[in-house]
Order: C-alpha cells, then structure tokens, then sequence
C-alpha cells in the first residue's frame, strides 16, 4: 500500500518526460492553481467553521446529542458513538479529536473503538465538501443530496455496528 | 446550504446569548481562526497533488489513465461533455486509491465543466458519491488504531468496505429516486 504514492508519482513523471512537458513550468502552474483555489473555498468555509464552533459552544449540539442518543439505541447504535456520528458531518478535525479519545477510553481493540472506525472511515464531512464543490457554482437546492447523504452515512452506520458484532 | 446554515446558525445564537453571551465574539473568532488554519493545510494538499495533476492533463497522462472509468461515468452521470467526463474519472480513481487529496481538485474541475452545461443532476450526483466516501483502504483509522497498540488494526478492513458501499449505493438510489419524482412532477405541471 505504502508504494501507490509514490507509483503515481514516478508514472506521471516519466509519461510527462516522455511527452516533452517542460515539467517545472507546468507544476508551477499547477500549484498557482491551487493558490487560487484556496482562496476561491476562504468565505465558504469561514462561513461554515464559524456556524460549528458556535453550533458547539452553545451546548445545542451535546443537548441534541443527549436527545438522540435513545433514538440511536434504538437503531443499535451505542450511546457511545453518538457524538461522533454527530459531529463527523460538521467537522473532520472535531472527530478525529473524538475518534481519539474513544480509543484512548475504551481500548484500540474493543467493540465501540471498532464500531467508531468504521463509521468514521465510511462517512465523510458532508457540509464541508458540499462548500467546497459548489463555492463557485451557481447550483442551487442542496437539500435533497445532503439529505440522501445523510440518510445513507446514518444506514452505514447502523450496519456497521451489527457488522462489527460478527466480524 | 441557506436554510441549514440560516437555522443551525439561528439557533446556537439564541442559545448562546441566553447561556453564556460573553463567550460569542471569542467563538466566532476562533471559528475564524479554524478557516485560517484549515485553508493552509488545504493549500499544502492542493499544491502538491493539483501540480501533479497538471502534469497528469498537460501530458495526456489523465486522458489515458481515465479510459477505462469513461464509459461507465457517461452513462452514470448522463453527459457528453469530455472534459467532465476525464475529471470524473479521474476523481474516483482517487478516491478509490485512497488518496482523497487528489480527488477534490478533480471533483472541483468536473464541476466546473458541467456548470457550463447547466447540469446539476452531474454536479449534485458526483457530491453525493464523494460525500459518501467511497475508499477502499480506511488508512486514517488503521493508523490511528495502529498507534494505540491494536492487534488486528486491519480486521475493520471488510466492514468498512461493505459499509462503504452501502452508504454510496443508498444515497445514490435516494437521490436519483428523488431526482426522477421531481421530473415527472415538473413535466405535468
């Protein structure tokens, strides 16, 4: 696994020699790219951080998570966990930090640390990326993808906790 | 994104004034704090992987590396038009190599293609694929696990996989299910 990095690197390379790219030229220009890239995300995701943080700091986002946790339970996922498929759609540096403690808490190899590795590989920040693919669209109506996003992360999530009893 | 960011935003703000209102301002700022943070760990990304990707277009590297996701992201994503169709491809070849890095500049250029077509059933559908995660190797959290001393940190590896793929195959199905009803409905208005 560690070689796919750098094979793709030494691939694109080579192709590019051998196609006569003048390659400093045009990986420059690539990164300038970038630069403008970076930028172009800035409003959107100050935006978005700011509603987070404050989302957090308010005590709405551990009361909503006191509120959900029966219905979790419910769909048999560990109060737990309920934090973290929370916050995951809102914050991938957020629950990375909770990711931590779950495993520093409960063990590298118990049920729940299993459980929270696989919702957290299997799900992806959803407001994050929805500000970082349409900042410089004009598309409009993101209700309905969000929400198949976020109905089919909350399936995954259920399966992986029956997964993670069997296997 | 208004209505979501409107109420969530709405509603901490009225909590917060009643519990702790001395605390706003210093939230905020290190909301702000986080987006500058962010935006320079995301350039570091982007420098390195979209500089690579313009040497991949710029020698035809992509064009051939994308051949063989072409036909089945055509029919998928219903457009012709060749430029989206490469970053498509090459997005989820990212994605599936795990190397989520390169695959946001590939999805950000796709989308820009298929905003001149005006096609947005394209545009939301590559976000709900990628927004679902569609790695195949979880590497984040099999190092994670493997720091805090697991003995099998790779025995999540098949139920992340199914879980994956689950999340992906669901959404997919809800929104383009969502997208056909509201079709329908608009033509027999």
């Amino acid at each position: 696994m560690v070689y796919i990095i750098p094979a793709v690197f030494i691939a694109v390379f080579g192709f590019a020699i051998f196609k006569k790219v003048k390659i400093y030229d045009e990986f420059s220009a690539g990164v300038k790219e970038a630069v403008q890239f970076t930028l172009s995300l800035i409003p959107c995701l100050a935006a978005i951080f700011m509603m987070c943080e404050v989302f957090e700091a308010s005590g709405l986002s551990d009361a909503l998570t006191k509120l959900l946790s029966p219905v979790f339970g419910f769909l048999g996922i560990p109060p737990e966990l309920t934090k973290l498929v929370l916050i995951k759609p809102f914050s991938g540096s957020g629950s990375i930090a909770y990711l931590n403690e779950i495993i520093a808490k409960y063990g590298a190899d118990s049920y729940i640390t299993r459980c929270a590795c696989v919702c957290f590989g299997s799900s992806e920040t959803v407001f994050y990326i929805s500000a970082v693919y349409f900042a410089k669209t004009k598309t409009k109506k993101l209700f309905i993808p969000i929400a198949a996003v976020l109905i089919g992360t909350l399936v995954s999530t259920i399966v992986a906790c029956l997964l993670c009893k069997v296997m | 994104m208004n209505a979501i960011f409107t109420t969530v935003f709405l509603a901490s703000l009225l909590v917060i004034t009643i519990v702790a209102p001395d605390k706003l301002l210093s939230t905020l700022l290190g909301g702000g704090e986080k987006t500058a943070t962010t935006a320079l760990t995301l350039f570091c990304i982007y420098a390195v992987w979209m500089g690579l990707s313009r040497l991949a277009e710029k020698s035809g590297f992509s064009r051939v590396a994308a051949k063989g996701l072409k036909p089945l992201s055509r029919r998928l994503f219903k457009t012709e038009n060749e430029g989206a169709l490469e970053n498509i491809a090459m997005n989820l070849s990212c994605n599936l190599l795990g190397i989520g890095g390169a695959a946001t500049p590939y999805a950000v250029k796709a989308i820009g293609e298929l905003e001149k077509d005006k096609n947005e059933f394209a545009q939301k559908l590559l976000f709900v694929i990628n927004a679902t995660s569609v790695q195949l190797i979880p590497s984040t959290v099999i190092a994670l696990r493997t720091a805090a001393g697991s003995k099998a940190a790779f025995d999540i590896f098949l139920p992340s996989l199914v879980c994956t793929v689950i999340s992906t195959v669901v959404a997919v199905l809800i929104f383009v299910g969502a997208h056909k009803i509201n079709c329908k409905r608009k033509k027999r208005a």
